[in-house]
């Protein structure tokens, strides 16, 4: 069981030494070094270049470093971006079966060469395609490395604007297809409830805290973003809220004080509680606990 | 085609006495004696022995009779609840097509031993981990026995371990492929629209009313329901109005109209009545004659 | 439109549709169902005189009979309905294609338009849609057959069909096919098909999210909010162009967007810019192209009026 919390994903272009010094400043649980949305086609070279020492300025300060490479030019973006202490990469929009196994085989390959732990290297699978999506499935259980499943961009890429509910069109069958998928394959979904007028992982602060919460209620554990300002909101939003905590602890409470009376089902008022309800709470408060600072080490 | 009328399926735990009591007053169309959730895990040898007595008082005719039992123990509960007057079990924890076919195995085994009619007792899945809603086609389609299927909200939640806020449903996705499969299989999809499908409450029966009817709206047959006073609002959501009944007769007179003088689409207060709207209206009109003769099936078994 | 009513059929090309169907399936009443086949050869010319492309909609259970019956020179698609399988699909393109052959229409040309009606339907979608190469677009999993087979009542207040809908776009999306915009945004409460405002209101929520062409409408009061709903505005236009001056202006700089007053400009936006144009010069474009066919259908009728009114019997009412 591994505790690392990976609740905010700042995307940041590897050809900015300045944005990647902003990134590392800032509260986010996974540094997202990005060779693909953000790195206009002529800097692409530079980026590249930059690779390996921005995963050595990420780990220094303590963060994970991840690197989005595209699923269309995989062998030169993870050549570029292989290096001790890269912790995974995320693969945008991935299609084909193929195109996981072939990043399995080169990772296993660059991490022998280049003195990474075997298998270490993760993979997060970019689904912001149709087809993508199509073979969500398919594309989660063609690597062990495959770690999270995410929508990345899927708005954009896929050209899904915003109905007049305010709903990014098909995102709601979207997102739950995924989680559910993720669920099925044991990966972690990553990803929040954009709405209009949030675009492409952009938002406020506000909104970015709202599509989070709403989207940690439906199953996603954390979230890519764009700006420093959006990542305290995706830890905040990823995190239950004292309120939460306080009524999961009381409810279990009673849920076990009436268990051991012989009732399995628990009335308070007008609700009745299971064993379902009882289950959420519990891992409602192991998530809580996980987000906790970790207590200060006595000299 | 005879429809199933199962609107109202209510879940006892099997060693609560009281609430078993109620349940046979109540006007369900069917009970299931609850040996998994709602018995606490030391109260699992009481509960099952307390199965074929419940049978025996379940008047033939008046409630369907169905047992809930343990996946993890499902040969003991299975033999303690294959009995004349059970109607079938509910699966829950369904995995797997293997799950189902396990379970079916075992039917097979106690309906021969027993001298119950081959293939009798019914099976209604319960869905509860992402993996089986992935999978769902396989697992509703691997007996013949599998009648009825549905979410059981609250361990899908748990499974994903996740807290859904009332406001934003989780399960729209789950939901939707429950509904389609399930009706694609020509098995009844069951289950509460959203929240009250994950949270169960007690409130007045007019919300419950229109809470099973947006259930219903959803494509679902019935409801599994967690209490007795859900029962009677439940029933009413899944039959059909006098007032609905009445329209859609007229509905039909006016389209068999309008086909006799050659056309097939006639208007109706703005709307255009044509063929789809003629065979809805034979569908609300074929539910309701299925839920007359159910519930003076039951009427008739009070009274004997 | 059912096929069967002269009126409608004869008054089509007036109505200024982009695209007609000629209905065998549920307007026509059962036992006019073999007169409405020998109906559509002529019928296909009749309605086309306004510029509209022509499909035929055949009844599922009697595709083979209605295929012979529609199968002409003209004819632009078959629509088939409630498809729930892709050997179904499969046997129609095999009828389509011995047909073409027979009555002399360029192989392959003709389409197939399906609809998911269904559960099966919907459990079924990829290999239904990618069963013929005839299939260009795809769409359904919502409606009034949808929500019959589903046993469930529309016009409730929320979406019903999430779901079903999610799959077929999906399904429509991963094979490259135009997803086929019919569903209400705007929840329709009621049920009335005339509706040309709500009609108008739906029509610029799916332009706005992406979509370009209803999946049609029941009533000739909704063709107008269709058109003018599915064609970019000026205002869309002129941001559209705004749009594309801005994006300009990352040329030559490092940075992959901008921000101009919280708004983003970046090739997502420029994509998108550049398509609003392109849509919108192609709905010129039909449009003048419609203009002229109507003008040429009115002065070959103004020139058959006046050669049947040219008898000096003076009862020139009766040729109207």
């Amino acid at each position: 069981m591994e505790h690392r919390l990976r609740r905010s994903w700042l995307l940041t272009p590897a050809s900015s030494p300045e944005k990647l010094a902003a990134a590392i400043k800032s509260a986010a649980d996974v540094a997202v070094l990005d060779l693909v949305e953000f790195v206009v086609e002529r800097c692409k070279p530079a980026a590249r270049e930059h690779m390996s020492a921005a995963v050595r300025v990420v780990e220094a300060a303590g963060k994970e470093a991840y690197a989005q490479v595209d699923a269309q030019l995989l062998y030169a973006d993870l050549h570029a971006s292989v290096w001790p202490g890269l912790a995974g990469v995320v693969i945008s929009r991935a299609e084909t079966t193929e195109q996981i196994k072939e990043a399995d085989q080169v990772l296993t390959h660059l991490e022998a060469e280049r003195g990474l732990l075997p298998g270490t290297v993760r993979i997060v699978v970019a689904c912001e395609t149709a087809r993508g999506n199509h073979a969500a499935y398919e594309l989660a259980t063609a690597s062990r490395r495959v770690w999270g499943l995410t929508l990345g961009r899927a708005d954009l890429i896929m050209d899904l604007r915003p109905e007049p509910s305010t709903e990014i069109h098909m995102m709601q069958y979207l997102m739950q297809r995924l989680i559910t998928i993720a669920g099925a394959v044991g990966a972690t979904p990553l990803g929040a409830w954009w709405r209009a007028p949030d675009r492409g992982l952009l938002a406020t602060p506000d909104n970015t805290l709202q599509a989070a919460r709403r989207g940690r209620a439906i199953g996603f554990r954390g979230a890519l973003c764009v700006r420093e300002d959006q990542v305290s909101s995706l830890n905040q939003g990823f995190t239950p809220s004292p309120d939460e905590e306080h009524a999961a602890t009381r409810l279990l409470a009673a849920y076990d004080t009436a268990t051991i009376a012989g009732n399995a089902v628990l009335r308070q008022d007008d609700r009745l509680f299971d064993r379902g309800t009882a289950r959420c709470a519990r891992s409602l408060l192991d998530l809580a606990a996980a987000c906790k600072p970790p207590l200060a080490m006595s000299s | 085609m005879t429809l199933l009328i199962r609107r109202s399926n209510l879940l006892v735990p099997a060693t609560d006495a009281a609430a078993l009591h109620e349940a046979w007053r109540s006007n369900a169309d069917a009970i299931t004696l609850d040996l998994e959730d709602g018995v606490a895990p030391a109260r699992k040898a009481e509960a099952r022995a307390l199965v074929r007595p419940a049978l025996a008082q379940a008047k033939p005719g008046r409630t369907e009779v169905f047992v809930r039992v343990n996946k993890p123990l499902l040969h003991a509960d299975l033999a303690a609840s294959v009995w004349g007057g059970l109607h079938g079990i509910m699966l829950a924890q369904a995995e797997s097509a293997q799950d189902v076919l396990q379970a079916d195995a075992a039917l097979g085994e106690l309906e021969r031993e027993r001298g119950i009619s081959i293939g009798s007792i019914q099976i209604i899945v319960l869905i509860e981990s992402p993996r089986a809603v992935w999978d769902i086609r396989s697992i509703i389609s691997a007996s013949a026995r599998v009648t009825q299927a549905g979410l059981d909200e609250s361990d899908l939640a748990a499974s994903m371990r996740i807290n859904p806020l009332p406001e934003y449903d989780p399960f729209i996705y789950a939901r939707g492929r429950l509904v389609v499969e399930a009706t694609a299989a020509g098995v009844l999809p069951v289950g509460m629209a959203y929240p009250l499908g994950l949270q169960a409450s007690l409130m007045p029966a007019e919300e419950l009313n229109r809470m099973a009817n947006n259930a219903r709206n959803s494509g679902m047959k019935g409801v599994v329901c967690p209490h007795a006073s859900w029962v009677e609002p439940v029933n009413r959501a899944f039959t059909p109005t006098d007032e609905l009944v009445a329209y859609n007769r007229r509905v039909r007179e006016l389209f068999a109209a309008g086909v006799a003088a050659g056309t097939a689409a006639v208007p109706l207060d703005g709307r255009m009545i044509d063929v789809p709207v003629d065979e809805w209206a034979k569908v609300v009109i074929a539910t309701a004659e299925a839920c007359a003769v159910r519930d003076e099936e039951k009427r008739r078994a009070m009274g004997a | 439109m059912p096929i069967v009513t002269q009126r409608f059929v004869d008054n089509a090309w007036r109505r200024n549709c982009d695209f007609i169907t000629l209905d065998l399936e549920d307007s026509v009443p059962r036992h006019l169902k073999a007169h409405a086949r020998s109906l559509v050869k002529d019928a296909i010319p009749n309605v086309a005189k306004g510029g509209a492309d022509v499909s035929v909609r055949i009844n599922h259970d009697t595709a083979l009979a209605d295929l012979n019956g529609a199968v002409w020179p003209g004819l632009l698609k078959i629509r088939y309905p409630k498809a729930e399988s892709a050997e179904e699909i499969r046997a129609i393109d095999d009828v389509i294609t011995r047909l073409e052959r027979e009555r002399g229409i360029r192989p392959g040309t003709i389409e197939i338009g399906t609809g998911i009606e269904t559960a099966a339907g919907v459990a079924h979608a990829y290999e239904i849609a990618s069963a013929s190469p005839r299939i260009k677009e795809f769409g359904g999993g919502n409606g009034y057959d949808m929500s019959c087979n589903l046993g469930m009542e529309m016009f409730v207040g929320f979406d019903q069909f999430i779901y079903t809908k999610g799959e077929v776009e999906l399904t429509a999306r991963t094979l490259n096919m135009a997803p086929v915009r019919t569903v209400p945004f705007v929840i329709n409460r009621t049920g009335n098909v005339k509706d040309g405002d709500r009609a108008l209101r739906e029509a610029v929520g799916a332009l706005k999210c992406g979509f370009r062409g209803s999946g049609g409408g029941l009533n000739p009061a909704v063709v107008e909010s269709h058109n003018k709903g599915y064609t970019p505005s000026e205002d869309d236009r002129a941001d559209a162009r705004w749009v594309l001056e801005q994006f300009r202006k990352l040329d030559g700089t490092h940075e992959s967007w901008l921000e101009i007053d919280g708004r983003v400009i970046d090739r997502y936006e420029a994509a998108l810019a550049r398509e609003t144009l392109a849509w919108a010069a192609q709905c010129a474009a039909r449009d003048e192209e419609k203009a002229a066919a109507v003008a040429r259908a009115k002065s070959i009728l103004a020139a058959t009026t006046k050669i049947e009114s040219a008898p000096p019997t003076g009862d020139s009412k009766k040729s109207k």
